[in-house]
């Protein structure tokens, strides 16, 4: 009877090892994984209209030193209802989020966007500049 | 020891087995039943809208021993429009795919809500289609159908099918617009107006469809509010035309019922009533074909959709079909 008890224990010891937790990776308040990468930055930007289709005439200019996102977009865009895409560096993230929807029609007070790299260590603000298209 | 083990782990099996044996049933067998029979399917997809068809396919069967179909009726809840019918050929699909009818009755009697087919040739078995035309009394309302055959032997069998709920929203299809006559478009009226009869209906129209083509930008095709002026180049507006309206535009909303293409989308009086569209704007310009647009009138009392079915540069003119929903 004891062979059974010692192997019952054994096993269940195994069980246990193999299943228990290995140290935790750092993540950030989002459930995000906090990283070591230190790059911080826009490396693409669209933007959709109400029809989710691009209103851009041509590609965003995006200036990674004076942080400005450049675009153009087409004579008639709705700009109240615009939904901007960034693409961002590995393991970096924006602030503040977008969930749907955004008013950029505010010409005169461009839309700041933050991007924060993959350490959180770093935050590098971006303002999206939109220009209408004219005849 | 080792026995007893043997023993339980033998016990264990069988009771596994003994659980997941086969059933004798195999379900595959059928007892025919020896009776008059019948079944039914919806045909049509999508919202039922006034005007337009509900269609079935009702099936009878009786065995040759007892006798022959007689007759074949369906009772709505509420009577169909004129046009409603019981097709009095049985289909069949031939080799090619196609269907190909076969006249087993006499055409169809509508008699208030009940429309009857009388079988004039010796007929055992038949698939009828109905078309129900749903008439106006029906909108927002249920309706059921009760479908019902009778045999020379006296048997009589009903199927009952619904209910089916009948759309509120109206619908009107292939309205040609054209750029400075045929421009103005009133939701309320569901129709296109040329300059005078705007200017005599100018608390109606709600949009203006133009073409333009300016160089630097695309502007092509448009629909714009008459409140929009910096959209309307060129345009000069009917005295009292200056409605605005809410224009959302649409990409790839092709309701099935609107552009007849293969899509299985269709607009439903939910989708109005779910609509925000608060913010949009009075205009939408480069719209393509295939496209559509929410509109939301000023008063607040209809939203509609707007299909680009076809658009044409040279004649500057579109063709488009139209979804509304009266909101009060």
């Amino acid at each position: 009877m004891l062979k059974y008890i010692r192997l019952i224990g054994a096993v269940m010891l195994t069980a246990t090892a193999m299943l228990a937790c290995k140290e935790d990776f750092p993540v950030d308040e989002d459930g995000l994984l906090i990283t070591g990468r230190t790059q911080c930055y826009v490396s693409n930007f669209e933007l959709l209209g109400s029809d989710l289709q691009t209103v851009r005439t041509k590609n965003a200019v995006v200036d990674t030193v004076a942080q400005t996102v450049d675009v153009e977009v087409f004579y008639g865009t709705d700009l109240k209802n615009l939904r901007p895409q960034f693409s961002l560096v590995t393991d970096a993230k924006l602030e503040p989020k977008i969930t749907g929807k955004v008013d950029f029609s505010d010409l005169a007070n461009p839309k700041k966007y933050t991007v924060i790299s993959g350490n959180r260590q770093i935050k590098k603000t971006y303002t999206v500049k939109i220009t209408v298209q004219k005849p | 020891m080792k026995h007893r083990y043997l023993f339980s782990f033998i016990i264990m099996l069988s009771m596994t087995f003994g659980m997941t044996a086969c059933n004798d049933d195999d379900g595959l067998t059928v007892t025919p039943k020896n009776e008059l029979q019948n079944d039914v399917i919806k045909r049509t997809l999508g919202p039922n809208m006034v005007g337009l068809n509900i269609e079935f396919a009702y099936a009878m069967a009786i065995p040759k021993s007892l006798g022959k179909l007689v007759s074949a009726q369906v009772e709505a809840s509420i009577g169909g429009a004129e046009g409603t019918y019981l097709d009095n050929k049985s289909y069949y699909t031939n080799g090619s795919g196609q269907d190909v009818g076969i006249e087993v009755g006499s055409a169809s009697v509508n008699n208030g809500s009940k429309t009857t087919v009388t079988f004039t040739k010796d007929t055992i078995a038949a698939t009828l289609r109905y078309f129900y035309r749903i008439p106006n009394a029906a909108r927002g309302q249920e309706v059921t159908f009760k479908f019902s055959a009778n045999a020379s032997n006296g048997q009589t069998v009903t199927y009952s099918m619904g209910p089916y709920k009948i759309a509120q929203m109206d619908m009107v299809l292939d309205l040609d617009v054209k750029d400075s006559t045929a421009a103005y478009i009133s939701i309320a009226d569901m129709a296109v107006y040329g300059p005078a009869d705007a200017a005599a209906k100018a608390d109606k129209i709600d949009l203006v469809y133009l073409y333009r083509s300016i160089p630097n930008i695309t502007f092509n095709h448009a629909l714009v509010a008459p409140s929009s002026k910096e959209y309307l180049p060129g345009v000069k507006l009917p005295a009292g035309v200056t409605r605005s309206a809410k224009i959302s535009k649409v990409w790839a909303l092709r309701d099935q019922q609107l552009a007849r293409l293969q899509f299985g989308v269709f607009i439903d009086d939910l989708d109005f009533q779910q609509l925000s569209i608060a913010d949009a704007p009075d205009f939408a310009i480069n719209m393509r074909a295939e496209a559509g647009a929410w509109v939301e009138t000023a008063d607040g009392k209809y939203r509609a959709y707007i299909y680009i079915n076809s658009i044409n540069n040279t004649t500057k003119s579109a063709k488009i079909s139209m979804k509304r929903y009266a909101l009060k």
